[in-house]
């Protein structure tokens, strides 16, 4: 497939373009000839790009492969691309939209401000969080895993903390979004920039259902990896 | 109104239920998209995943689920209606409103016709003309309450209502307007003027 038609079939899968640092320009070049000019392992991108299109794929088994230095290096790009630019783009249009001269909707608007930065920070906290606690964690299940070794401290480990904890804990954050997404579309004051407010709408909806990929991406493919080697380990290694 | 497929998750370890409850809801000639889980860890992701549907579950299931599983598929009272399948006879205390039971020894047909009724309450094609639905005074008690910062128990304790009774409130405010979280409860109230900013703790 030509990486032109892989845009035209689903537009969202622009923004995973960008992440992988693949420039547009690319002509009538297939997916392959594009990854392999950007140094990319084609195989990866295409399950990623599958993850993101279909929302019932299934990696099969063998995609399974990868390691998770890969996964997890995409995974971290993603997080940049949500905090440093798509955050950052709402904040400033909602910014736009409270800041009117000291009148009451004014206030209001900035009651909804303040309300979106507390969904920042709580995004923020969670993205450290993954990459702090999650990602070294499951580097030392795969290395471990590698090594076809594990001593008393990693078993106690897994049985302290799996994957599975970190998938259950995965996410009361997207609730925040739901509900200001709710109170832009019902319960805003009157009289209010309608344009502005729908861009702001769009960009909320986009980031949702952009995150919800993402989750997606954790739970399909890093979670089933880790989960593997970390059965493997208990049932080899545990006492 | 937009008909988009329904979900119905099929919670059970049993592969013989699973199956068999697969076969009645394709009678049902919807185009439904049916999950099946045997693991209760398996049970956040797939309410998490899906928007609006039907939750069948077992008792026996529940029985298997930590309190934490619990509460998720509680909090997804206002997407998932829950149907439990009553395979085994002792209460359990988890108190989840089911719409409808299914119990042993229902026929075929009666089957059918619990599960039918529940996806009818779910895509009431009627639904766009329903009126709006405004939070009861009672309700907006509750709700400028939670806004303020109280707990669920102090509430009760204030309004002198059982603490079952305000966890039923909140379930119909959230339903109602559309807002989850104690913060974006709190914008609402504000920006209605049902608290102002110095009331919040």
């Amino acid at each position: 497939m030509k990486m032109a038609e892989v845009i035209h079939t689903n537009y969202h899968l622009l923004q995973i373009l960008s992440r992988f640092g693949i420039n547009l320009g690319f002509g009538d070049k297939s997916i392959k000839q594009v990854c392999t000019e950007n140094g990319i392992d084609a195989d990866f991108f295409l399950e990623i790009i599958n993850s993101y299109h279909h929302k019932n794929y299934f990696p099969s088994k063998h995609l399974q492969g990868f390691s998770l230095n890969l996964i997890v290096d995409y995974l971290r790009k993603s997080h940049e691309y949500y905090l440093k630019l798509k955050i950052p783009e709402v904040a400033l249009l909602l910014s736009h939209l409270s800041n009117i001269p000291d009148s009451e909707p004014g206030q209001s608007f900035r009651l909804i401000d303040k309300f979106f930065n507390d969904y920042r920070s709580e995004l923020e906290i969670h993205i450290q969080r993954e990459e702090e606690k999650v990602y070294p964690y499951v580097f030392m299940v795969e290395e471990a895993f590698l090594r076809k070794n594990a001593n008393k401290e990693i078993i106690a480990r897994i049985s302290q903390y799996s994957i599975d904890d970190f998938e259950r804990e995965h996410d009361n954050v997207e609730d925040k979004l739901l509900d200001l997404k709710n109170i832009l579309i019902k319960y805003l004051p009157v009289p209010v920039n309608q344009a502005l407010t729908q861009s702001i709408l769009f960009e909320l909806f986009r980031l949702e259902t952009d995150l919800r990929d993402h989750a997606r991406i954790e739970d399909k493919i890093l979670v089933p990896k880790v989960r593997f080697m970390e059965k493997w380990l208990l049932d080899n290694f545990s006492a | 109104m937009i008909m988009a497929s329904i979900h119905v998750i099929i919670a059970d370890k049993s592969q013989l239920v699973r199956t068999g409850l697969t076969g009645i809801l394709y009678h049902t000639g919807l185009s439904l998209m049916i999950r099946d889980v045997t693991d209760p860890n398996k049970l956040i992701s797939a309410l998490k995943k899906d928007h609006k549907g039907l939750l069948i579950v077992s008792k026996s299931f529940l029985l298997n689920c930590n309190p934490e599983i619990i509460r998720h598929v509680r909090d997804s009272f206002n997407r998932y209606y829950i149907i439990i399948i009553k395979d085994v006879s002792f209460e359990d205390q988890n108190n989840l409103e089911a719409l409808s039971v299914i119990e042993q020894d229902d026929s075929e047909r009666i089957i059918y016709q619990k599960v039918e009724k529940c996806l009818q309450k779910l895509y009431n094609p009627v639904e766009r003309d329903r009126p709006l639905e405004e939070i009861s005074q009672r309700e907006k008690e509750v709700l400028k309450l939670v806004a303020m910062g109280m707990t669920n128990k102090e509430i009760a304790e204030r309004l002198y209502i059982s603490l079952h009774t305000v966890i039923t409130h909140r379930r119909n405010i959230t339903a109602k307007l559309g807002i989850k979280t104690i913060a974006g409860l709190t914008v609402y109230a504000l920006l209605n003027k049902l608290i102002s900013s110095e009331d919040i703790k």
